[in-house]
């Protein structure tokens, strides 16, 4: 059964006009709301953004953002844990929080017509929660049993190894919630501080859904009731100063029947004038199904069900990773694998056909992946944190669509350093540390158990 | 109310293709879904995980099309795409800008009408050491991970179309041969037994006219033997329990029941059980055991009906402990949540709190032309009109406190109960 039962292949019809919604911005009461228009949408969601992410703290003071996000529902100046969730989850809403290195969020999404409830009872445990010492030890504990069920799989370990050895002693050299450890020794008045500093600036209050049922003065007024001042944002890049060199950095996990890879180096921050076309270079080599290292590793070899190299850009620093699970057997051959793809796209540069699919794909995920509420707050969100423009996401489609090999290969060239990737394997060391020795990719630096 | 507000128009082609479209032009993207009425539950022995491995086999080139060509042509397009398989069916979806649509249409016929001639052996290798990672990777080396194998045999009867899990054996992964699979595809990738839904900037008709130039060609053919029959699941006999010695954090307590299939008045009632034990803060398991005695870490409860259709479903319990609490502690107190609920019911209240957050949660899900299609794929597939998903919010918006208590004490009483706990290797018995 071929041709004749089969049609021919179609060319694309002509593309239909792209808008983002329109946006919408308002001071309120010493803070700003940044709203987008989503007419006829039932939902709504709103997010209180601070700038307060991870990057603010101290050092000892690892996971304070995050047990404060989980803190704040337990309890609040006018009521406790359980009738403030049953208060909220009446709505049919329940509190999602969000901490990076650049920000935390708070938010909630509700029918539209409940919204405005929604973000009171938002506003009441950002701004005002109870943090009984008990209840924030409590908190503490759980968080520290929840990072030792994380770290009991495959990946943490990892992850942290990559981030010591790029970042060092700097905060980003630290996972972000700490480690088991770390987050079991945090100090509660640490949370409570942290709470008291960062809290009490405005923010912003992003809102998404349909504005003609909304009233955004009425929201801003809640969110910002009885705030401080805004905080200086932090400056200056970090890890710029740092080399590293290429080296395996082993950690054992006695009869894994997978490896987990974790490859890395420093990258540009968010800022950079080369995003959009480290991004394409990226999406080439592993951002994608079709990506030159999801190809190889999976497709031709089938070491792994998948892999993903990106550049990841915060507003202090940046990094590329290449991350991948592999079948324990072929661990040194994937690695072997890996670098030489990433050797490969800085020497031979990217094809018309690669940048062709990784421009389109790109630029066609902000239409598919901008159609929900939570969607679009966080492109507000991005809008707000690096201080982009209004128009930000039609523009940046644009520069997508018009990128060539030109920009892309250089990019790859100058920001993809396979000399100073920091190998991270984690497997079982018995078995596989002959074959990575073999592989002559660097020196294997053993990695202790933590927990 | 409906919980489908938006227009949706049907046809069917002579060959037995079913389309579906639902107009909307809010955004300039299209949602395609395609759902083969196939799933594991059709495996015969000595062949599981088949029609998991064969989705794989979908994306790897088909008579027009060539070996990694698909996905360049979807992601080429700003598309994106994938494909889940579960004991019930097998689902393609992509989400694009609307001017791809014909390409995405044509790709799907392609790969229904034209895959068998390019079927390789070197194919089924490469694919078959993939999914053999993706069980490596999900099922056996997550703590934990191997529970939903040990739990369906435990649940289903040996022969019963659910008794194995979907991602199958390795054993059987590795004898899967060329010559089942070309047969697979001639026997289910049939025109009569999908359905086609487009959702999104688009007219009915426009993809009437474009799935009839596609798919028109494609013979119907023959039909299907019908799968093994499962709704009538055999009496509880003693209660059924596994303890598992593992390289686990801590102790984990599951507690599962067959209910009733998805689809069914029942199972919307089972549902909103399983919300007023596990879902937010306000439920019992998190008032009970994260608050109240603090025997489970607060993070890892859950209670949740998995939605399959064609056998009464599992609904799922799980607890994991503190530090310092044992297994058995753990479930004693998971039992003592339970068994109050079988004995007093549950209160208005409770069943409003979990309505109002499954209102929220369904119109997430319809957010998408995505989640949109594929709701439409699967009234269509499984209970033969697509305008029933909009009945599905409604139904379960109507049950009440009573219906809940009854059904609590019907099916999570004690004798029907089956418990699988992970213990770590120091809690060994």
């Amino acid at each position: 059964m071929t041709a004749p039962l089969l049609a021919d292949r179609p060319p694309a019809g002509p593309p239909r006009p792209y808008a983002f919604p329109p946006l919408v911005r308002l001071p309120v009461a010493g803070g700003e709301v940044l709203a987008a228009h989503l007419p006829g949408q039932p939902l709504a969601e709103a997010v209180l953004l601070l700038d307060a992410g991870a990057g603010r703290e101290r050092p000892g003071a690892e996971g304070a953002a995050g047990v404060l996000l989980k803190a704040l529902e337990e309890g609040t100046a006018t009521r406790d844990a359980t009738a403030y969730a049953y208060a909220m989850e009446c709505l049919g809403a329940q509190l999602s929080t969000h901490v990076d290195w650049d920000r935390v969020e708070v938010g909630v999404s509700a029918h539209v017509d409940r919204l405005l409830a929604a973000v009171g009872l938002l506003t009441e445990a950002a701004r005002t929660p109870r943090l009984d010492p008990a209840d924030v030890t409590r908190v503490r504990d759980d968080e520290a049993a929840a990072l030792r069920m994380e770290w009991a799989g495959p990946g943490p370990r990892a992850d942290a190894a990559l981030r010591h050895a790029l970042f060092g002693d700097q905060r980003p050299g630290r996972p972000i919630h700490g480690d088991p450890r770390s987050a079991a020794a945090l100090p509660v008045a640490e949370v409570r501080a942290y709470h008291e500093r960062w809290f009490r600036q405005p923010g912003v209050l992003l809102v998404v859904g349909d504005l003609d049922r909304l009233d955004l003065e009425a929201l801003g007024a809640v969110a910002f009731a009885g705030t401080g001042a805004p905080v200086p944002a932090e400056t200056g890049l970090i890890g710029a100063e740092l080399a590293s060199t290429r080296r395996i950095l082993l950690i054992d996990r006695p009869d894994a029947v997978q490896s987990t890879l974790r490859l890395g180096h420093l990258g540009p921050h968010r800022a950079h004038p080369d995003h959009v076309a480290v991004q394409l270079a990226g999406t080439v080599l592993g951002g994608s199904f079709t990506s030159r290292l999801n190809h190889l590793l999976r497709e031709v070899r089938g070491f792994t069900y998948g892999v993903r190299g990106e550049f990841a850009a915060s507003r202090r620093f940046g990094r590329f990773t290449v991350r991948a699970a592999v079948r324990a057997d072929a661990t040194a051959a994937a690695l072997t694998d890996a670098v030489g793809e990433v050797v490969r796209i800085r020497a031979e540069g990217v094809t018309e056909d690669e940048v062709a699919v990784a421009r389109s794909w790109r630029a066609g995920q902000l239409s598919v992946e901008s159609q929900t509420t939570g969607a679009i707050a966080r492109l507000l969100s991005s809008i707000v944190v690096h201080g982009l423009p209004d128009d930000f996401v039609v523009r940046q489609r644009e520069r997508y669509l018009a990128a060539t090999p030109g920009e892309v290969a250089p990019a790859a060239a100058t920001h993809l350093r396979p000399d100073d990737l920091v190998l991270v394997v984690e497997g079982d060391a018995a078995r596989i540390r002959a074959d990575l020795a073999g592989t002559g990719l660097g020196e294997i630096v053993d990695v202790p158990r933590l927990t | 109310m409906t919980g489908y507000p938006w227009p949706i128009e049907t046809d069917t082609l002579d060959n037995g293709l079913r389309v579906i479209v639902s107009e909307d032009h809010r955004a300039p993207v299209v949602g395609v879904n395609l759902w083969y009425d196939v799933g594991s539950r059709h495996e015969p022995a000595g062949q599981t995980g088949f029609a998991h491995l064969f989705e794989h086999l979908m994306f790897e080139g088909s008579a027009q099309v060539g070996k990694t060509e698909h996905m360049k042509l979807v992601q080429g397009s700003g598309g994106s795409l994938n494909a889940t398989t579960n004991p019930d069916r097998t689902n393609y979806f992509e989400s694009v800008p609307a001017e791809h649509l014909p390409l995405m249409l044509w790709l799907e016929a392609d790969r229904m009408g034209g895959l068998v001639p390019a079927l390789t052996q070197e194919t089924l290798d490469n694919q078959r050491e993939v999914v053999k990672n993706e069980r490596r990777q999900r099922y056996e080396d997550q703590p934990y991970g191997d529970f939903w194998l040990r739990l369906l045999p435990l649940m289903y009867p040996p022969g019963h179309p659910y008794h194995h899990a979907t991602i199958g054996e390795m054993a059987d992964l590795n004898a899967a041969d060329l010559v089942t699979f070309q047969n697979f595809h001639r026997r289910y990738y049939v025109p009569h037994n999908a359905v086609l839904t487009v959702v999104g900037d688009t007219t009915p008709d426009e993809v009437f006219k474009l799935a009839r130039q596609y798919f028109g060609g494609i013979p119907r053919g023959a039909d299907i033997p019908p799968a093994p029959a499962g709704r009538d699941l055999s009496p509880a006999g003693p209660p059924r329990r596994e303890d598992v010695v593992a390289d686990v954090p801590a102790a984990r307590v599951y507690l599962a029941v067959a209910t009733a299939p998805f689809g069914s008045a029942d199972y919307d009632v089972a549902s909103v059980l399983a919300g007023v034990l596990a879902t937010g803060r306000g439920s019992r398991l998190y008032q009970r055991l994260a608050e109240g005695r603090r025997l489970a870490q607060p993070d890892y409860l859950a209670a949740y009906g998995v939605d399959l259709a064609h056998a009464p479903a599992p609904l799922i319990l799980s607890a994991t402990a503190r530090d310092g609490v044992g297994a058995d502690e753990l479930e004693a107190g998971l039992v003592d949540v339970v068994d109050e609920l079988v004995r007093d019911g549950v209160a208005d209240d409770e069943v409003a709190r979990v309505q109002a957050l499954m209102t929220t949660s369904w119109w997430r899900q319809m957010e998408t032309v995505a989640g949109r299609a594929d709701a439409l794929s699967r009234y269509a597939t499984q209970f033969g009109d697509p305008r029933l998903a909009g009945t599905r919010l409604p139904a379960r918006l109507a049950v009440t406190a009573a219906q809940v208590s009854a059904l609590a004490a019907a099916v999570l009483a004690a004798d029907r109960r089956l418990t699988i706990r992970y213990l770590p290797e120091k809690e060994r018995p």
